[in-house]
């Protein structure tokens, strides 16, 4: 009798978690409404875009209920969304994927390939995105990932110090980057000329984008890193960049240990600048003024290279649907996300809420973005130059590959530990190594 | 009557059984089989690959420093520990009166943040951060503080040493309290000098807590990483990369979850055996000086 009891309890505890675990996961519920639960990136003014969105999209189409949250980052939000797909409780939707992430999370197969959905090539055309989109394909042939935003990743000058040491514009090149220095050094010895602070010496693989893969691309004119299982990167340019970085640190140019706030309390000149500074420094250094004492161009070149036409690092991010979501709530979210992108003033407050350039290749066209631009002239140097942006890679051992980048060249030569050719060698024998493993 | 109590036994003891069997037992069985396969955190696949992922991990330079890591910072941690919460509790045993005030002050290290720490040391140390600027100003001294290997090595060590001090004070103090008082009063008929009475009374009678102190410290240097995290990435050039660092990375960041469980199986292995060693060799110095 006893026996039995328990056999019943276990079997009703099954049948119940079964029928919880049917219920989760944002599927079709009883009362016929489709739940999207859509992760965004934890940002305030992107999650306060997507909610926006959302509440609209609600108002217009009964029966669908869109979740907007954001993505939990203890410890990154790449973290939180593997631990959910892990745990099957996976979003249909995330923001803020990077190409990088997305090969790792597509060669799990976790992601639907978006080109196979009807409406992907509706919102590629009424978006206005076909040649934003092009560098996007993966290596097996799809779009896994519907850039949201393609940010190319600009360098900050300190132009009242540039003026102190007789510089009206910018150094752009390697050769008058150094020349600079040695006139900064001799005027201020305790200041610097790259002012990026400790993350130089860090080999946290994603710093490598915003120091490394910034003047890798501009000296390389865009030359790919890798390619499928190879290393292709450009050896001329990558010996090139480590040499420079090696001078400068040579001439006492670089401040590569933990500082706060460098560039803004003008401990030195130049640094890497993402639009979504710009907010914190309103705040917080209301001194800071476009065209007075800053200034923003693309990262320096090599001698014999145009610098106007030098090709950087774009922080571009995008949407992903999850392969583990049900059916009824993917197809949801496509018609979703056709809706938010057939209207291009959806575009225009993404861009005057997040300070981040939408991924469309009519940027400077729009009528819209025209009048953002002109209330915030800093803006207006990223609208520009999207189109010089190189994505990260999509490798899935992005990971792999950057930090070897800098554990073996670039955070060596940072702290002089070894020279530019040597370390070039190093770190290309180890990709190759981790490559084919 | 025996047989009730066997009951009682197990119903008592249960509660703490199924918390062990859920979240020790499971997860190191998971983990040990995860070892042997290829799994990547999210992929639906599990490729079985033997033993590659632990001949893997004993060939990289990451698990390689993560060993030797450890046993520096052993070295800088567990005597420092030691001397301040030895030298804590006994001021504090000295103390009149108000012993437990002052004990809770210097426990509530232990109940900080490492995340909070961390982040106050980092803006101490900053290179614009008004030490690092009188150091320029007056002396001409530029010190990388966490960008050589020995400063930050001793930097997470001296964060730990401060965090754990009251925490190991606490148990020598209850140690000190222990010993009783009339041995000290017989020593002083004999006159005995404040140092003898140190070394040659409390030293001994002391030794059964500081033997825990000295083993829970040396456990803390196989599980250091928020400080590390935090401060330095496990760098530079490795020089402060734990087995937490190396785990963490290997699973959370390039998401190889079945080698990290490797290096995770590892570094287990490498605890045990380690601590082991420590307790004997811990033991044979006491009985050698009669202390146990």
């Amino acid at each position: 009798m006893r026996k039995k009891r328990i056999a019943m309890l276990l079997a009703l505890t099954l049948v119940c978690g079964t029928m919880l675990t049917a219920c989760g996961g944002g599927g079709k519920a009883a009362d016929g409404t489709t739940t999207v639960e859509f992760w965004a990136a934890p940002n305030p003014p992107q999650q306060a875009f997507w909610q926006e969105m959302a509440k609209e999209y609600e108002s217009v189409t009964p029966g669908v209920k869109i979740n907007v949250s954001p993505i939990k980052e203890s410890p990154s939000s790449e973290a939180s969304i593997q631990a959910a797909i892990a745990g099957g409780n996976a979003p249909t939707v995330a923001e803020n994927i990077n190409r990088g992430f997305a090969a790792q999370l597509s060669n799990s197969k976790a992601l639907i390939p978006l080109d196979e959905l009807p409406q992907f090539q509706e919102i590629v055309s009424s978006r206005n995105m076909k040649g934003t989109i092009k560098p996007w394909v993966f290596a097996d042939g799809h779009q896994y990932v519907l850039p949201i935003y393609s940010n190319p990743m600009l360098i900050g000058w300190r132009t009242d110090l540039l003026r102190e040491i007789g510089y009206n514009e910018p150094p752009r090149t390697y050769g008058e980057i150094l020349d600079a220095t040695s006139k900064l050094k001799e005027k201020h010895p305790d200041k610097f000329m790259w002012t990026k602070g400790a993350d130089l010496a860090d080999p946290t693989a994603w710093k490598r984008w915003f120091d490394f893969f910034l003047l890798y691309n501009a000296a390389s004119d865009g030359n790919k890193f890798v390619e499928g299982t190879s290393l292709v990167a450009d050896d001329k340019a990558g010996v090139e960049v480590l040499s420079f970085v090696d001078k400068l640190r040579q001439a006492g140019g670089i401040l590569s240990q933990n500082a706060t706030d460098p560039f803004e309390t003008g401990a030195g000149v130049f640094t890497d600048i993402g639009p979504w500074t710009f907010d914190m420094w309103k705040t917080k250094y209301p001194e800071l003024k476009y065209g007075e004492n800053y200034e923003l161009t693309l990262p320096p070149v090599p001698e014999g290279m145009d610098p106007a036409d030098a090709k950087t690092y774009a922080d571009a991010k995008g949407l992903v649907i999850f392969r583990g979501a049900p059916e009824a709530s993917r197809q949801a979210a496509a018609e979703f996300l056709k809706w938010v992108y057939s209207k291009e003033e959806h575009d225009v407050k993404w861009f005057e809420q997040t300070n981040l350039p939408p991924a469309r290749d009519d940027l400077t066209e729009l009528e819209g973005f025209k009048q953002i631009l002109a209330e915030k002239p800093e803006l207006a140097p990223y609208a520009e130059a999207v189109s010089k942006g190189v994505p990260a890679m999509d490798n899935p051992k992005f990971n792999e590959i950057q930090t070897l980048i800098g554990q073996e060249a670039f955070n060596k030569i940072i702290r002089g530990e070894i020279d530019p050719q040597t370390g070039w060698d190093n770190m290309k024998k180890a990709i190759e190594g981790e490559l084919q493993s | 009557m025996d047989k009730r109590n066997d009951k009682l036994g197990w119903i008592f003891s249960s509660p703490y059984l199924i918390f062990g069997l859920v979240f020790f037992l499971g997860p190191l069985v998971w983990s040990l089989y995860l070892s042997f396969t290829d799994w990547d955190l999210i992929a639906p696949e599990y490729d079985y690959v033997g033993l590659d992922n632990f001949l893997k991990a004993m060939a990289t330079p990451g698990v390689q420093a993560a060993f030797w890591v450890t046993y520096k910072f052993m070295i800088i941690f567990v005597p420092l520990v030691t001397a301040m919460s030895l030298a804590v509790a006994v001021v504090i045993q000295g103390l009149p009166r108000f012993k437990s005030v002052y004990l809770i002050g210097f426990f509530l290290p232990y109940l900080s943040s490492g995340v909070v720490a961390s982040l106050i040391v980092q803006g101490f140390l900053s290179y614009n951060s008004p030490v690092n600027e009188f150091l320029r100003g007056t002396f001409g001294i530029q010190i990388d503080w966490l960008g050589s290997p020995l400063s930050a090595l001793f930097i997470v060590g001296l964060i730990l040493a401060w965090k754990f001090t009251g925490y190991y004070a606490l148990i020598l103090t209850s140690g000190l309290e222990s010993i009783d008082k009339e041995v000290y009063e017989a020593a002083a008929i004999d006159g005995v000098t404040d140092r003898q009475r140190f070394w040659k009374i409390t030293l001994p009678l002391l030794y059964p807590a500081l033997y825990t102190t000295l083993i829970l410290s040396f456990g803390v240097t196989f599980g250091i990483f928020t400080e590390v995290y935090q401060l330095t990435g496990g760098g530079p050039n490795f020089a402060t990369n734990t087995w937490q660092m190396e785990i963490f990375n290997q699973a959370f960041t390039n998401l190889q979850a079945g080698y990290a469980s490797a290096i995770a199986i590892l570094a287990s292995l490498v605890t045990f055996i380690s601590i082991f060693a420590i307790r004997k060799v811990l033991e044979m110095w006491g009985k050698r000086n009669g202390w146990v």
